[in-house]
């Protein structure tokens, strides 16, 4: 992620104090985001669900 | 009643305690008096408490002692002192999270996991370290300094339960109540040798304690041996109707097949983890080679299972466990980043940069793991892998921290909710403990248990404890 995504990512978060005041700590953020989600494999049936799965019940 | 010289009581059992208690041969006075002599003496060096409740301690203890000379005995812990994780509500004393953010929190009541342990008679000694709302640690940046590791005070003791493995292994109190969710009970009970179980998601009610990442959390005993753990679970364990993710129904006599040994079981051993996906140290492999072809002389069965990898694994959680605990602490995170700790500050704002897809695709991913692994437990029992890839590193190293955190192989059953434990594989050449992991099925504790105790019977673990006086 380049730094004016990441800076506009963190100010659209509300993380302006942070960015002012740590902002090797939000990059460092930043990048550990970037990275993890190219590690998830991807599912292929479209109706595959979230877990849980959405159930009807007493509290809906 | 029997006074028992301190040297002994440190390693009594819980429940061996309970016994001798129930028995009028142990009265909880003594005991009690032996283990806060021990802190004193120890406790500096551990850092295992935030606050400890002496006087407190003390007056239940006197209380359990009259009930047990009347013949009154509160339940199955009768007198037996506990520790607890500081992000777990105990009435009338700070909920500090190991954080500047909540210093001061005195909460109003027990969490339901609390309450459970005083019916059954235990005695709450205090409240213990953890790492920063048990996410950031171990850090030097807090109010309060870090846990450390009772057979090297040089070394980590695991985290983010740190206080609970620490004080377990030290012979502070005979057990302690951690949470798990990405590992944090079974961190700690790896690098202390002790005993943690993360039980099915769902078994005990989280009602009462600081949430990190609603579907991944988990609250677990951490004891010195097996059957503790058992004791502890059937405590704790139960449906709570207040709590969203408690399981509807939940039963179970936990200590049921302690004592069955392996034979006929199938016990599924994932190599792949620590062989191939993350090549652990080869003093661990060794001993979780020794551990499969001890069970297999135990006349189980020993197979290869293959699961999704573990770098996956770890990736889904921490989507998971990031955009949540990113709602959690989000508020805070904006307006006082400067009173977190430096590596909570990193871990927690990384949610901050996940969108609402990335969150969605990670649950979809999550729920088709759960069914692989589910398929794997229709040719096994139980699973058999690493916990820890290597012994404990040192404290003050952070690149060591850094390079051996992610090193492990516990975040996969936060993604899919099974129930796993982690003990004492053996020793390191440098006196350090070595981990393994035990995994079950759903509700199914009592036969993680049975291997659990086959294991430690047939290795002697429940006879370890570190060297510190």
């Amino acid at each position: 992620m380049d730094k004016v995504t990441m800076e506009l990512l963190a100010r659209r978060a509300g993380l302006a104090k942070a960015l002012a005041e740590f902002p090797d700590d939000v990059a460092a953020a930043a990048k550990q985001a970037a990275d993890v989600m190219s590690r998830i494999k991807q599912p292929t049936d479209p109706a595959a669900e979230p877990w849980p799965p959405m159930k009807a019940g007493r509290g809906l | 009643m029997r006074d028992g010289p301190v040297g002994e009581l440190q390693w009594l059992s819980a429940t061996e305690a309970a016994q001798a208690i129930a028995d009028k041969e142990l009265s909880p006075v003594e005991l009690m008096k032996a283990l806060l002599e021990r802190i004193a003496k120890l406790d500096p060096r551990l850092n295992a408490f935030i606050t400890l409740d002496a006087e407190a301690a003390m007056a239940a203890a006197k209380a359990a002692e009259s009930e047990a000379v009347a013949g009154r005995l509160r339940g199955p812990l009768h007198g037996v002192p506990v520790g607890i994780k500081d992000i777990i509500n105990v009435a009338g004393l700070p909920t500090t999270c190991h954080s500047k953010i909540l210093e001061g929190n005195v909460a109003k009541a027990d969490a339901v996991c609390v309450q459970k342990l005083r019916g059954a008679g235990a005695i709450v000694m205090g409240k213990l370290s953890t790492h920063e709302f048990a996410i950031g640690g171990p850090s030097f940046d807090l109010p309060w300094p870090p846990a450390r590791n009772p057979w090297n005070t040089d070394h980590h003791p695991g985290g983010s339960s740190s206080g609970s493995g620490s004080g377990v292994a030290a012979g502070l109190f005979p057990m302690a109540l951690g949470t798990d969710t990405g590992g944090s009970v079974r961190n700690p009970a790896s690098c202390c040798g002790i005993v943690g179980l993360k039980p099915t998601y769902g078994l005990v009610s989280r009602r009462g304690v600081y949430p990190l990442s609603f579907t991944l959390d988990h609250i677990g005993p951490m004891t010195r041996i097996v059957a503790d753990n058992a004791l502890m679970l059937q405590a704790i364990g139960g449906h709570d109707a207040l709590d969203p993710g408690s399981a509807a129904s939940v039963n179970g006599h936990y200590a049921a097949n302690l004592d069955r040994g392996v034979r006929d079981l199938r016990i599924g051993f994932v190599r792949h983890f620590h062989e191939i996906d993350t090549p652990a140290e080869a003093e661990v492999t060794a001993a979780l080679n020794h551990a499969a072809r001890a069970l297999q002389m135990e006349g189980a069965e020993v197979r290869d299972i293959r699961l999704p990898s573990l770098t996956e694994f770890g990736a889904v959680n921490r989507v998971i466990l990031q955009s949540e605990a990113w709602a959690i602490h989000g508020p805070w995170l904006r307006e006082r980043p400067g009173d977190y700790g430096q590596l909570s500050r990193r871990r927690l704002m990384a949610g901050a940069f996940m969108s609402a897809g990335d969150y969605v695709q990670a649950q979809r991913r999550r729920l088709e793991m759960i069914a692989e692994v589910e398929a794997a437990f229709r040719q096994v029992d139980v699973l058999l892998c690493a916990s820890s890839m290597d012994p404990p590193c040192r404290i003050d190293r952070p690149a060591d921290i850094d390079r051996t955190y992610p090193r492990q192989a516990r975040t996969p059953f936060n993604v899919t909710g099974h129930p796993a434990l982690a003990m004492l594989a053996g020793l390191s050449v440098d006196g350090l403990p070595l981990s393994l992991q035990f995994v079950g099925r759903y509700f199914e504790e009592s036969t993680l248990f049975q291997v659990a105790r086959a294991w430690e019977h047939a290795a002697g673990t429940d006879k370890k404890h570190p060297p510190i006086v």
